[in-house]
């Protein structure tokens, strides 16, 4: 047994408090007490401990209802927010020894443009709706040092042909897109610099049925074609089923469960898994 | 072959399972208990029984797909010392399912809006074949089952209970695991069809895999199987020579 491959991505002790915090926030709050809310500080403790490993080509999933937190994990791993406790590597960062939580601002901005992508699900969270798709792509190429206009230009139309944008729809103003279209220009833009992680919020959530399977499918393919490690929080078990090996179970900010997801599926052990399961089925 | 026992690849000991159901006032449902077997390599074992006996609830004990209550299932990798796949750490097990240990289920598996040949051939992938190969041998194991050309191309979800039980089978016989778990293998098969699925699973078993399977036909058992373990409200009542076995059950 070789043992678990090295980990593209490790976070540890991830938690984030809302609020001024207290002595008292983390034992006041949580599962056994079916709350967020700290009630000496009134600070909501959004996420507490959570810590996990993807490894390369390998994908986890974090699921739970609104307000379990795992959109904030996500954030905090992105880098939209600004953790309260807790450590993430990334491998391709100074080979997995740096802490992203504690790099200069602007280290941690490269991060979050070359190495760790971020898919919302709100497309206007990820692009500018008033400049065009190939102009959010290019963005990003910039953002990482690319200046050669003609090989930009290269990469973008190679970037969009993978995600199924039509050439002729480089040069129009995002706004004017469909939300499967966006999303697809989204994931274009992501994976512009080739990053080893992705993460991805609800991708499919608020699009058509058809629709959401295609742009599952293409995030599938891109998952093995990329050998990214990929983390992806949904509420949605049949994309939970379809993307990924292993899943969190939060609650009240905490990781109550973890497992398989085959296992989670067909035997959930925490009576909050079950609940959630049950309701799914 | 029976009496020389080598190293076996899967070694199950006191294995049980029961499920806490939180919704329902904590009610404890046991599905089995005290399962002991192993299988060696180049070895079939049969699971047999009636119906809720416990045989496929074993199988996904083994597999993990249910965490087991108690006991051990030690399996013995291509490299390295045997690990307690009751144990291991999840990464661990889903890396030794994409490697060394196949599981067809009864029900279709494949992934949603991918077609026959490619749902095969990426299994093959996925055990390290290199692309342009996993899909000629894809098409090789897929003719070999009698699976209809035609429905190469179509998705999986589209065909029939038994053409889905030859896909699934067809994932796991490209590129043979070390250790192979078949939940009733041939249960949705004409006669025909289900004697190719029998004579791959034998010529599988003849290179060296270890399968333990849930069969219900006695002459299958009696023809594939060095060992049947018989169960019955979740627990082993008998196990050992198939034909031994079998001769005090009724068929």
């Amino acid at each position: 047994m070789s043992g678990a491959q090295e980990a593209a991505l490790r976070v540890e002790g991830l938690g984030k408090i809302f609020g001024p915090g207290c002595p008292e926030c983390v034992a006041a709050t949580g599962p056994e007490l079916a709350r967020e809310l700290c009630a000496v500080c009134g600070s909501i403790v959004a996420c507490w401990d959570v810590g996990f490993e993807v490894a390369a080509g390998e994908s986890l999933g974090i699921v739970g209802e609104s307000g379990s937190g795992k959109s904030t994990a996500l954030r905090c791993l992105a880098g939209d927010q600004a953790p309260t406790a807790g450590h993430a590597y990334v491998r391709s960062v100074e080979g997995g020894t740096a802490d992203l939580f504690t790099l200069p601002a602007a280290d941690r901005r490269r991060v979050g443009v070359e190495d760790v992508g971020m898919v919302y699900q709100d497309p206007a969270e990820g692009l500018s709706l008033d400049i065009t798709a190939g102009g959010n792509v290019v963005d990003r190429l910039a953002a990482a040092g690319w200046r050669h206009f003609g090989r930009m230009r290269e990469r973008l139309l190679e970037l969009l042909s993978r995600t199924e944008v039509p050439a002729e729809r480089v040069d129009h103003v995002v706004r004017t897109f469909s939300g499967g279209m966006r999303q697809r220009v989204q994931i274009a833009k992501v994976l512009a610099n080739r990053p080893g992680v992705l993460l991805l919020d609800e991708p499919t959530t608020g699009l058509d049925a058809s629709v959401a399977a295609g742009v599952l499918d293409l995030i599938r393919d891109l998952q093995e074609e990329l050998d990214l490690a990929v983390v992806v929080v949904s509420h949605d078990f049949r994309v939970i089923e379809m993307l990924t090996r292993r899943v969190l179970v939060m609650q009240h900010g905490r990781v109550v469960e973890q497992g398989l997801t085959d296992q989670l599926l067909e035997d959930p052990q925490h009576p909050y898994s079950q609940r959630l399961v049950a309701a799914a089925r | 072959m029976k009496g020389t026992r080598v190293t076996p690849v899967l070694d199950v000991r006191g294995l049980a399972k029961s499920f806490t159901l939180h919704g329902i006032g904590g009610r404890v449902v046991h599905a089995f208990s005290g399962v002991d077997f192993t299988v060696a390599p180049g070895e079939l074992v049969a699971l047999a029984g009636r119906s809720g006996a416990g045989k496929s609830s074993v199988i996904k004990a083994v597999y993990r797909t249910y965490r087991p209550t108690a006991g051990t299932v030690m399996f013995a990798p291509a490299t390295g010392e045997p690990v307690d796949l009751a144990a291991l750490p999840d990464a661990d097990v889903a890396d030794l399912r994409e490697r060394e240990i196949g599981y067809v289920s009864q029900f279709l598996r494949a992934e949603p809006r991918r077609g026959v040949l490619d749902v095969v051939a990426r299994a093959g992938v996925r055990r390290g074949m290199e692309p342009g190969r996993a899909r000629e041998a894809a098409a090789d194991v897929l003719a070999a089952l009698r699976l209809d050309r035609e429905l190469w191309q179509t998705y999986p979800t589209l065909l029939s209970g038994g053409e889905q039980q030859r896909v699934n089978l067809a994932s796991a016989l490209l590129a043979p695991p070390r250790l192979l778990l078949l939940d009733e293998p041939v249960s949705a098969l004409d006669p025909a069809n289900r004697e190719a699925v029998l004579s791959m699973i034998s010529a599988l078993v003849a290179g060296g895999t270890a399968v333990l399977t849930i069969l219900h036909d006695h002459d299958a058992i009696r023809r594939l199987a060095n060992q049947v373990v018989l169960m019955a409200d979740g627990r082993v009542v008998d196990a050992g020579d198939p034909a031994e076995v079998l001769a005090e059950v009724a068929p």
